[in-house]
């Protein structure tokens, strides 16, 4: 029992550590794409700095400037920034 | 003492891990959206911007401010050596009235202009003799070369395909020329008159936006299509075109 208890101590904080990142998407390739919608869509934002990916086509960025944004693909297949 | 020293080793990976993920810097690239992809339209009220809202051209010859022209002229799209040609008419002031086409035309016929002048340019140093050839032999090259022909499959297909663009920004694109096309077959179907030429601005402000985004990372389609912009502005521009394309 105190060895599971151990191994639990040792695995949970990995797993959270592990999961951290995954749910920021940093990839410069999403952060530029986002920002060049987010620019083509008349918003102001300057970079798009950090997005967290909510779903399928559907990222929350947040802008050099402060502004952060939902850009996702609504039920008509446009592209969507709202702003939060 | 033995769970004292594996908690005190727990803490120290820990710690090393969560600095190492400190560490990672955020590497961004920099932006290449261009100041020339201004504001399309007011967004709702709400916030909320949705991809290629259609332009209202109207509300925009009402406000007399032409986005196109002064876009073109301050930060012109083209590419590498081409900028240099295209530059030159940047001379012109920025607050010209709006008229778009007589704009574009001029930029147009600025940039054919400059190899007919280069060419009147080299024959000067050559033999008089030689000169007839020679010349004829320029101009015919530079006919070949200005006009070449529009694929417009295989521009879609390099649009399409190119990693140049994310996914995003092309879905937001794909939704702005839909709109655009629209706005033509709206326009045909009305059975109006007038010319096309209010929808001209529009479709500068696309094809600028699209040229911005190609610039840096798709050159050579960035050049291919700036090459095709009047070939493209002809079907949409001719009724009996945009049909037999659309």
């Amino acid at each position: 029992m105190n060895t599971r208890v151990w191994a639990a101590a040792l695995i949970l904080p990995f797993a959270a550590l592990a999961a951290g990142p995954s749910m920021a998407a940093d990839d410069p390739a999403l952060l530029k794409d986002l920002t060049a919608v987010i620019a083509l869509l008349g918003l102001p934002c300057g970079q798009v700095v950090s997005a967290r990916r909510q779903g399928d086509n559907d990222h929350l960025a947040a802008c050099k400037d402060g502004n952060r944004y939902r850009v996702f693909v609504n039920a008509e297949g446009r592209v969507v920034a709202r702003k939060q | 003492m033995h769970p004292v020293r594996t908690i005190g080793v727990l803490l120290l990976v820990l710690t090393a891990s969560c600095a190492g993920i400190k560490a990672a810097p955020p590497v961004i690239v920099a932006p290449t959206v261009p100041p020339a992809v201004a504001p399309t339209a007011d967004g709702p009220s709400d916030g909320t911007t949705v991809a290629a809202e259609p332009p209202r051209s109207e509300a925009k010859q009402e406000t007399g401010v032409s986005m196109a022209p002064p876009a073109a002229t301050r930060q012109p799209p083209v590419i590498g050596k081409e900028a240099a040609t295209i530059e030159a008419p940047a001379a012109v002031p920025a607050d010209v009235p709006a008229d778009v086409p007589a704009a574009h035309s001029k930029i147009q016929s600025d940039a054919k202009a400059a190899p007919p002048a280069h060419t009147s340019a080299k024959p000067a140093a050559a033999p008089i003799g030689s000169e007839q050839p020679s010349k004829h032999e320029d101009l015919a090259a530079v006919a070949g070369k200005a006009e070449p022909p529009l694929d417009m499959a295989a521009l879609k297909t390099r649009l399409r395909e190119t990693r140049a663009i994310g996914v995003f920004t092309k879905l937001a694109l794909q939704n702005q020329v839909d709109d655009l096309l629209k706005q033509f077959r709206a326009h045909y179907l009305s059975g109006q008159k007038t010319s096309v030429a209010a929808l001209r601005q529009p479709f500068d402000m696309l094809i600028l936006k699209v040229l911005a985004l190609l610039q840096d990372s798709d050159p050579s389609l960035a050049k291919t299509i700036s090459g095709s912009r009047e070939a493209i502005w002809g079907i949409l521009a001719d009724p009996v075109k945009f049909n037999a394309a659309s």
